[in-house]
């Protein structure tokens, strides 16, 4: 898991308020094995409030059920000045709670049980995006790309990404390794009203196997996962 | 038409017919006595013709004479007979009695050939050279006399006619009427009692003659439905209080089954506790939703979907996050091109073609192809030309499914009971068929060819 994780995500201050000791102390436990240097903890609305005051935790993960000042409540007053990422993790799982957290402001919703694998990379999907590394190049077996200049090195000619290329490159790089629908990528590139644009996106995909494979007829790093969508493999995936 | 409504309208068709019944056998009764009267006044040798009494007289050398079957004719009714000339006067007479006068007015002729002669009734009958009449002892024939004028007759009738058919349809009106009222009165309770064993509320006008009985269903109503919100509410905080202490179960597993300092048994044990805890979230997860969906407490958020959007969605789902080794996934789209959405709770369709996949996997640990297509058809149960449906199809080869099981699950009454029909198959597929019916769609089990099981989810969809 650590070697997923950026160094200096991991030194990421993660603040974690739930009212059962015991549950705490096994967050603590994986976040520390998961190669994070500095969790703090809460068992109370009001400790939660205070240590975001003094602490200023990069990350809040937040209990709703808890004793006098319930998580929402936290989470509104957190609202009111910060945005930094929290995520609800709670036994209410209802959709009518989670749509309650997202009004908030919560930026995830993980109901228990759950595993912490799944905690650990929401945490650092959530890390990501709130604190982006200054540098951001993605390695493929054939080329590499610059995702703040939109350039594409391969065999040290470097290539520009037009905007619609750029944009579906990073919804596949936001879930390397996995399998992205291609409703998922026309939305990135389209909008909320992608229907009837799945042939254009196969002429984005086509243009961006030229730019990043070292043969577009034969793709390594961009594969095509027939009738569901695509799959992005980087030198970090491996095969 | 209702079953309710069927049974009235029956009701009130065989009384119909009950009184179309009684008429035509009264009519045939009526024929018959008739008929009856008839046959025994002409087989009745007592009866006594004056037309054929006045064959039996004979007048020879200026007197009348009658002849011995005339005599027996007379004899046997008790009767006399007279002949009187045009002047009135008596020239023949037979069994005359002797206070009757032998000299007759005209008058006097035109009262008794109406009327009685002296109390007695008499006939009379016109021969050659005077009139015959026939008399009877007192109070043994009743004379009755009357005239009518002919479009008094005909009024006569039609005001008969009239007033048995008003008479007819009067009955009929009123026992339609009644059957109305009693049909009225009895709907809403039949209907109470039908959405109480739908475990639907209840909620009937506790007013009328049959108040008492309304009010009754709207109590056992009130009380299924608390006792069903207590059972909700019971299940609900169970699977919510567990779900802290099963966090850490979860966790702890993890982290032994993760620490590599550990023995390989004891890490492996600890992977046994987590698939179970796993499998224990599950459990508890399903519980709740088909708990909430069993008594309408899961609200539907419906958006329109994309369905292949959805099916690719899942099953990619599936290939991202879950280990399926031994099993391969095909995925089609019928209609590409054909361009239509549902509109439904994308969460719980998640979970329905979730649910399907995830039971061809329980079901065949061996591993198995599973084949998920999606289509848009024509829908059959509408009058809307243009109504189409979307149809989901989760098929895979594995072992299949026994057609007894395959019958149940195909009944389309429903169940009521979670245990009913969660013996073999857990409550997967009963939160399929939950989330269908809440979609207004339906469910068909089928085996696939040449092995395996083929489920087909049809749902409403429109055209984009």
């Amino acid at each position: 898991m650590s070697q997923l994780n950026p160094t200096t995500l991991l030194h990421k201050k993660i603040l974690i308020a739930d009212d059962e000791t015991d549950l705490l102390e096994m967050l603590c436990s994986v976040f520390f094995r998961a190669g994070y240097t500095d969790v703090l903890t809460a068992s109370s609305g009001e400790e939660t409030l205070k240590l975001w005051r003094e602490e200023h935790p990069d990350l809040i993960i937040l209990d709703v059920m808890m004793p006098r000042t319930d998580g929402f409540t936290v989470l509104k007053e957190i609202r009111r000045t910060s945005r930094v990422p929290v995520l609800m993790l709670t036994a209410r799982g209802e959709a009518e709670d989670r749509f309650t957290g997202f009004e908030n402001g919560a930026d995830d919703y993980l109901i228990k049980p759950f595993l912490p694998k799944e905690l650990l990379f929401r945490v650092q999907a959530l890390l990501k995006r709130a604190y982006p590394e200054p540098e951001r190049k993605v390695y493929l077996a054939a080329s590499m790309v610059d995702l703040e200049k939109a350039e594409v090195w391969k065999d040290g000619e470097c290539t520009g990404l037009t905007a619609k290329e750029l944009q579906l490159f990073e919804k596949l790089y936001e879930n390397a390794g996995r399998i992205v629908t291609t409703g998922t990528l026309c939305s990135a590139i389209c909008g909320e009203f992608w229907q009837g644009y799945e042939s254009t996106l196969s002429t984005h995909i086509r243009h961006l196997r030229e730019k990043i494979e070292e043969n577009p007829s034969k793709p390594v790093s961009l594969i095509t996962v027939k009738g569901l969508g695509y799959r992005l493999f980087t030198e970090e995936d491996g095969k | 038409m209702n079953q309710i409504e069927r049974f009235f309208r029956r009701y009130i068709l065989s009384t119909a017919g009950i009184l179309i019944l009684f008429f035509f056998v009264n009519v045939l009764l009526l024929i018959a006595f008739l008929t009856m009267t008839d046959l025994y006044n002409n087989t009745n040798s007592k009866a006594f013709s004056i037309e054929e009494f006045a064959e039996h007289l004979s007048y020879e050398n200026g007197t009348w004479n009658a002849d011995a079957q005339a005599m027996d004719m007379l004899e046997s009714k008790n009767a006399w007979a007279m002949i009187l000339d045009d002047s009135g006067q008596v020239i023949w007479e037979e069994c005359l009695p002797e206070d009757l006068p032998r000299s007759y007015t005209v008058s006097d002729v035109a009262v008794f050939s109406k009327w009685y002669l002296d109390d007695h009734p008499v006939r009379v009958w016109t021969i050659d050279g005077g009139l015959l009449v026939t008399g009877f002892p007192p109070g043994t024939l009743v004379k009755q006399n009357f005239s009518l004028d002919i479009s008094y007759v005909w009024v006569l009738l039609f005001s008969t006619a009239a007033v048995f058919f008003i008479n007819l349809f009067l009955m009929l009106y009123l026992f339609l009427r009644n059957a109305r009222r009693v049909e009225k009165a009895m709907k809403p309770i039949l209907n109470g009692i039908r959405d109480l064993s739908a475990g639907k509320p209840v909620g009937l006008p506790e007013n009328g003659e049959l108040a008492e009985i309304n009010a009754s269903l709207n109590h056992a109503g009130k009380y299924m439905l608390e006792k069903d919100n207590t059972r909700a509410e019971w299940i609900r905080g169970i699977s919510h209080d567990i779900r802290t202490p099963l966090s850490m179960i979860l966790g702890y597993a993890s982290e032994i089954e993760d620490t590599e300092d550990l023995p390989s048994q004891v890490r492996h044990q600890a992977g046994i506790i987590r698939k179970q805890s796993e499998k224990l979230k599950q459990m508890v997860a399903d519980l709740n939703l088909t708990t909430r969906l069993e008594y309408s407490m899961q609200p539907l958020h419906p958006e329109q979907i994309d369905p292949v959007e959805l099916a690719r969605q899942v099953i990619t789902d599936y290939l991202n996050s879950r280990q399926t080794d031994g099993f391969s996934f095909g995925f089609s789209e019928d209609n590409t091109g054909d361009n239509f959405f549902l509109t439904g709770d994308r969460t719980l369709l998640v979970r329905m073609l979730g649910n399907l996949i995830q039971n061809s996997i329980t079901h065949n640990p061996e591993g198995c192809h599973i084949e998920i297509s999606v289509g848009v058809q024509k829908e059959r149960n509408t009058k809307k030309f243009d109504a189409r449906c979307v149809v989901f199809t989760v098929s895979d080869d594995g072992k299949g499914m026994d057609e007894t099981q395959m019958g149940r699950l195909n009944r389309p009454e429903k169940s009521g009971s979670i245990a009913s029909d969660t013996r073999e198959h857990g409550l997967g597929l009963k939160i399929v068929r939950q989330i269908t019916e809440a979609h207004h769609g339906s469910i068909y089990y089928s085996a696939a060819d040449p092995h395996g099981l083929t489920v087909t989810v049809t749902l409403p969809c429109q055209a984009k």
